[in-house]
């Protein structure tokens, strides 16, 4: 130990100072807190009630078709909310995900002539190289993550609709794995797309929580500057993710396809915004730095219930989209106040 | 004759969370008078001033302004109760014109200018953008935006810290016609000769209350410095004697050495070099270059001329991984730049360990377990608010700064103010803690703005002044002779 | 310049600051509008290439530029002065269909008059919408982006409840007043320039205007500087209210009608954005104006007009799009970076 010892020994509005700072931190963390620290007890909550409520409209719900509609729906939802929780935790979001996902069906499709495995590589390498476009613009030119892959999927948008007519032309035939695993059934009520989305689930909820590359994400969502300061070079982490993002896009647009046994330039472009809600209403800030996957699996399966009691409401397609909003804007409030992670107002 | 007081506060206290700024300040200000408030660095000058101007609001205590009871809750209030600020920050939005920030505040232009013209700025371009004007302009400019308001106090917040010397003389010729008016400046500096020749009165604030009250020509450069550091000062000295004579032998080799390091404007030829075993001490008043020095040390910033040298390998340093990966870490002085506020005691204190993409995989457990537990319990942070640093105290926040670093090991650290705004308890465990890993073997480089820290821990001391080192001086030198050091007053030869 | 008698000694030896030099006239008219200057003299560009394909350019061809602008123009305005405050808005292309669907709910069967009024109530109507909108985000402290997003269901939804089939049966009357006959350009031109003149200038003059600027330059300023931030930030919201109002009774008056078609929406979002950011404003706020995204709406326009001329694929249009976007906003960022960094 050093030689210098404490000399002047604190005065008494200093020790009460101290006092007052060890007693605010021993103090047992309210209800609030612990919800925040738990969201996804909260959201299992808000789907048992919201599944209870869907069945008393629609009791196909108990069946065992019923759940695996459910589940079928939710997975391609769930795969491009993965890469939307990524993109966020880092802050930033990735809307090029359903064009993306458009165009690795497509490649998979036009390359079924040569055989399987080739045809799946190409498209995952879609994605990927799609990624790794939007995570050297954004990490390396600091291009706004938002304008980014707008811009990326308006060009995606262009490359297949003019390919359609030349380079991407001819075969339009699902593979057929991926028709099995997009539209099978595993066991029961358990589609064969569930065996992709559990793998991909481990993979990220693991992931985020204990390794090395999941520690940089939230840091790097959470404050850059420290990141820098540690040694942490941001582009990297934001290369990787962007990356990622692609491919996880890649594997949704495929299962999707192979639900539909179809492909289709903008097929899966009406899951874009949703998988936005998903994350948000999964307790992801799109500030960065807070959140997981095991939250926006819950919020995809929220969405897909609700959007099936919205169904069996016997109201019209405007009211539900009138209801789909303000309970994806509910939900984002009352989290936000749960969590207290509001955007600060003002200067002082 | 009791001359009623222009401006009067009593007992008013602010706290943020845990950290309180002000405990209770008397402050009392007379019509014709040039008033200084003073005091070291996080005495609470800055909080004072913000209620002052109702920027923030006090938690306790009053305010009267000629006898009358205030309430300030917002800008606009001190304005209407006749208080104008000019800010350490310039307050102008940058991007646009000068003359459209007039027109944002309501405030009368003609008047503006000629105040400007009064202070023989008249030629200045009212329709320039903000971002092309020289600070010390805006400065003047923010000045005379306060003067048009024709305030009956007029509050000068470090003004003439960004000003060259003709135009700190124009700012003191303003306060002499405020005075003059039977009016009254409230004037903050660091720099004691201004304080003394054109101050009728000074107050000086230490840890949150006002410890002194005296004509400052009278009391002198001694008195206000005795009162800036309080009585601590005398005992501090003599404990730093005995610890320098105890202090264990330093290697030959310099683990760090900066050479004729050049940085824009900051920072002009500054050449230190700090050996295994020792803790060099830099002292500066605010703004001398010491931030930009510490960004080049750290490779946060490039320099623009000289070259550093990490351990006898002379570095290159485009990003701080480069000297991190060298062993040269860096505590810095805003602990919202060093840590990550919604992730875990244990995020933090690992987030170096995966600065290279090789470690990026899986992460083992119990090893990473090991690690953190060591720096926790060698810094005994308190654990029991450990799911997010944004919710510790200042003193666990900095403990947690300076743990992540020791979980990875280092051989230079670099710690700026790292005592600020922390209780006295921690204060000393990171005293223990420099002088105990100096002892291992480390070289620390110390910037800190309370001076006796530097007898207190430091080997010897650099002080910088205007981006060079103008003195070297040894542990033992006292406060003074650092303190007119920095001041400028006078160059002690190394 | 005087010098002063130094009053601390020793403090400096009759050394005088001199003034800045000031910027130069040209130099600040470049900063100020060299950016619109810029996208003015592609617009130019583009123009003659168009008029170089066509056999014939007159007023037929102009009028299809100009009607086929004008609803985007008026929406790039809605998100730039979002933009400018420092926001975004992912709900301005809904907000312009909703505004189409309630016009073209209210105005068949009504003389002119009749239209105007039905106008300007639903300018009224959208411009409420959007302060709801503004308030909800300044009150709850969810992020812009999210809560836009959210409104942007709901305001499709509300498009499909006040219109559940594409209708038509506006006035002729009130078409050629907004959109002008087949040959005639003007009325087009003038609304958009109109607008510009009538609802944006004043508001860039006025205190409010300022406010909105320095909100997006630089936050803490403008609360030193006696900002209101939270009203401020509601208003600048409801400024884009009326002008995506504007847009939506544009796309009612060029034709003819409405449809509650949400992808129309959402591109129009998309375009919007892309037009704000080509047009100069910044995406951190402060920067730029609305002639730019005006003009830059037009030369988003032409580009897949001149890509059919060249007999390319129109769809690559799309890819030019995206391109432009994204190769716009790294210069700029990487342009901004260099003036923001201190020498």
């Amino acid at each position: 130990m050093s030689d210098v010892t404490p000399i002047a020994a604190a005065t008494t509005e200093e020790s009460t100072q101290v006092v007052a700072e060890i007693v605010r931190e021993t103090v047992r963390p309210g209800w609030r807190t612990r919800l925040a620290e738990q969201p996804a007890l909260v959201l299992a909550g808000v789907l048992v009630v919201l599944y209870a409520v869907t069945v008393w409209k629609d009791d196909s719900l108990l069946t065992v078709n019923g759940v695996r509609s459910i589940l079928l729906l939710a997975c391609p939802l769930a795969v491009f909310a993965a890469s939307q929780t990524l993109c966020m935790l880092t802050g930033g979001v990735d809307l090029s995900v359903a064009m993306t996902a458009n165009f690795a069906a497509y490649v998979a499709a036009n390359q079924s002539g040569r055989g399987p495995w080739i045809a799946l590589a190409m498209a995952l390498g879609v994605g990927v190289g799609v990624g790794a476009v939007n995570g050297l613009a954004v990490g390396v030119f600091k291009v706004n993550p938002l304008i980014m892959t707008i811009g990326m999927a308006s060009v995606l948008l262009g490359v297949v609709t003019v390919g359609l007519r030349g380079w991407l032309a001819g075969s339009t035939d699902v593979l057929d794995v991926v028709r099995t695993v997009g539209s099978g059934t595993l066991i029961g009520p358990l589609p064969t797309n569930l065996l992709v989305w559990t793998g991909i689930s481990l993979v990220l909820v693991l992931g985020l929580r204990s390794s090395g590359l999941g520690r940089v994400i939230y840091a790097v969502g959470d404050n850059q500057i420290a990141c820098r300061l540690a040694g942490v070079r941001v582009w990297q982490v934001l290369l990787a993710v962007y990356v990622l993002s692609g491919l996880l896009a890649a594997i949704g647009g495929l299962l999707f396809s192979g639900t539909t046994g179809s492909v289709g330039v903008d097929q899966t472009n009406s899951y874009l915004l949703p998988s936005v809600a998903a994350t948000v209403i999964g307790g992801t800030s799109i500030l960065g730095g807070t959140g997981g996957y095991t939250g926006t699996i819950l919020g995809a399966l929220i969405l897909t219930v609700l959007n099936r009691l919205l169904l069996r409401l016997e109201v019209s397609e405007a009211f539900r989209q009138i209801l789909y909003g303000l309970i994806v804007l509910a939900l984002a409030w009352s989290y936000v106040r749960l969590t207290g992670q509001k955007v600060r107002e003002g200067g002082g | 004759m009791t001359t009623p007081l222009l401006l009067e506060t009593s007992a008013v206290a602010k706290a943020f969370g845990a950290v309180v700024a002000l405990r209770a300040v008397d402050l009392r200000v007379r019509p014709g008078e040039v008033h200084a408030l003073l005091g070291a660095n996080g005495a609470g000058k800055s909080t004072l001033v913000k209620i002052l101007t109702g920027v923030l609001r006090a938690d306790a205590g009053a305010i009267a302004i000629h006898g009358r009871p205030v309430a300030l809750r917002r800008p606009a209030d001190a304005q209407g109760h006749g208080l104008a600020p000019v800010f350490q920050d310039p307050a102008m939005a940058p991007d646009l014109s000068v003359a459209e920030n007039l027109r944002l505040t309501r405030v009368d232009v003609p008047a503006v200018r000629r105040h400007l013209s009064d202070m023989d700025l008249g030629q200045l371009d009212l329709g320039e953008q903000v971002r092309d004007v020289p600070l010390p302009f805006l400065r003047m400019l923010d000045l005379a935006r306060a003067l048009a308001f024709d305030p009956q106090l007029l509050v000068l917040d470090e003004i003439t810290a960004a000003l060259p010397p003709d135009l700190s003389e124009r700012v003191f010729a303003v306060m002499r016609r405020w005075k003059e008016r039977d009016r009254a400046v409230l004037f903050i500096s660091h720099r004691l000769a201004e304080v003394r020749a054109h101050c009728d009165m000074c107050t000086v604030l230490r840890d949150g209350r006002d410890v002194a009250s005296f004509v400052p020509a009278e009391g002198g450069e001694g008195q206000i410095v005795a009162a800036m550091l309080g009585e601590a000062a005398t005992v501090v000295r003599e404990e730093a004697r005995t610890r320098s004579a105890t202090a264990v032998d330093v290697g030959d080799t310099a683990l760090l050495e900066a050479r004729n390091i050049g940085a824009g404007r900051h920072l002009e030829d500054v050449s230190l070099a700090v050996r295994a075993g020792e803790v060099l001490g830099l002292a500066a008043l605010e703004g001398q270059g010491q931030d930009v020095l510490f960004d080049v040390l750290s490779g946060n910033r490039k320099a623009d001329r000289g070259e550093l040298v990490v351990d006898g390998v002379t570095v290159k340093a485009h990003h701080p991984f480069d000297v991190i990966r060298r062993g040269v870490v860096l505590v810095p002085s805003d602990r919202l730049q060093a840590l990550l506020p919604q992730r875990s005691i244990r995020e933090n204190i690992a987030a170096p360990l995966f600065n290279r993409v090789t470690r990026w995989g899986p992460i083992n457990g119990r090893e990473e377990g090991r690690r953190i537990d060591e720096a926790v319990q060698r810094l005994s942070i308190d654990t029991r608010a450990a799911s997010q640093v944004r919710r510790l105290s200042g003193g666990n926040q900095q403990k947690v700064t300076i743990a992540r670093w020791l979980a990875r090991g280092l051989k230079v650290m670099l710690l700026f103010d790292p005592t600020r705004g922390i209780d006295v308890g921690t204060k000393h465990q990171v005293y223990d803690l420099v002088r105990a890993l100096a002892d291992e073997g480390a070289a620390i480089v110390m910037f800190t703005s309370e001076l006796r820290e530097i007898g207190l821990v430091c080997d010897r001391s650099a002080v910088l002044h205007n981006g060079r080192i103008v003195a070297e001086l040894p542990a033992d030198a006292g406060e003074s002779a650092l303190l007119r050091a920095a001041h400028g007053l006078e160059t002690v030869p190394a | 310049m005087t010098t002063v008698e130094p009053t601390v000694p020793g403090s400096y030896d009759g050394f005088a600051t001199s003034l800045p030099t000031p910027t130069s006239r040209w130099s600040r008219l470049a900063r100020r509008q060299g950016w619109t200057a810029g996208v003015a003299a592609l617009l130019a560009v583009l123009l003659v290439w168009r008029v170089s394909q066509l056999p014939k350019f007159g007023a037929f061809e102009i009028r299809t530029i100009t009607a086929g602008t004008m609803t985007l123009a008026l929406l790039a305005m809605a998100q730039g002065v979002i933009v400018i405050s420092g926001g975004i808005d992912l709900s301005v292309g809904s907000m312009m269909v909703f505004g189409n669907c309630l016009s073209a709910l209210w105005m068949p069967d009504r003389g002119l008059a009749g239209c105007l009024l039905v106008a300007v109530a639903v300018i009224a109507i959208t411009a409420a919408l959007a302060t709801l909108i503004g308030a909800i985000i300044t009150a709850s402290g969810v992020p812009d982006i999210i809560v836009t997003l959210a409104a942007s269901f709901v305001l499709a939804g509300m498009a499909l409840w006040v219109l559940d089939a594409p209708r038509s049966g506006v006035s002729a009357d009130f078409q050629r007043l907004v959109a002008g006959r087949l040959d005639n350009p003007w009325p087009s031109v003038l609304w958009i320039g109109g607008v510009l003149l009538v609802l944006w200038l004043p508001l860039r003059r006025s205190r409010l205007g300022l406010a909105i600027y320095a909100l997006g330059s630089d936050r803490k300023a403008a609360f030193l500087s006696g900002v209101q931030i939270a009203w401020t930030r509601v208003l600048a919201y409801t400024a884009g209210g009326v002008f995506s109002g504007c847009a939506g009774v544009a796309l009612t008056a060029s034709t003819g009608g409405g449809g509650p078609l949400a992808s129309t929406g959402t591109t129009a979002t998309l375009n919007s954005v892309a037009a704000v950011v080509l047009g100069g404003v910044a995406l951190t706020g402060g920067i730029g104006g609305l002639v730019g995204p005006v003009l830059a709406a037009l030369c988003l326009t032409l580009i897949p007009a001149i890509m059919l001329g060249l007999g390319w694929d129109p769809s690559n249009a799309e890819t030019a799009r995206g391109v432009i976007i994204i190769l716009v906003v790294a210069v700029a960022g990487l342009l901004q970076l260099r003036r923001t960094r201190p020498s």
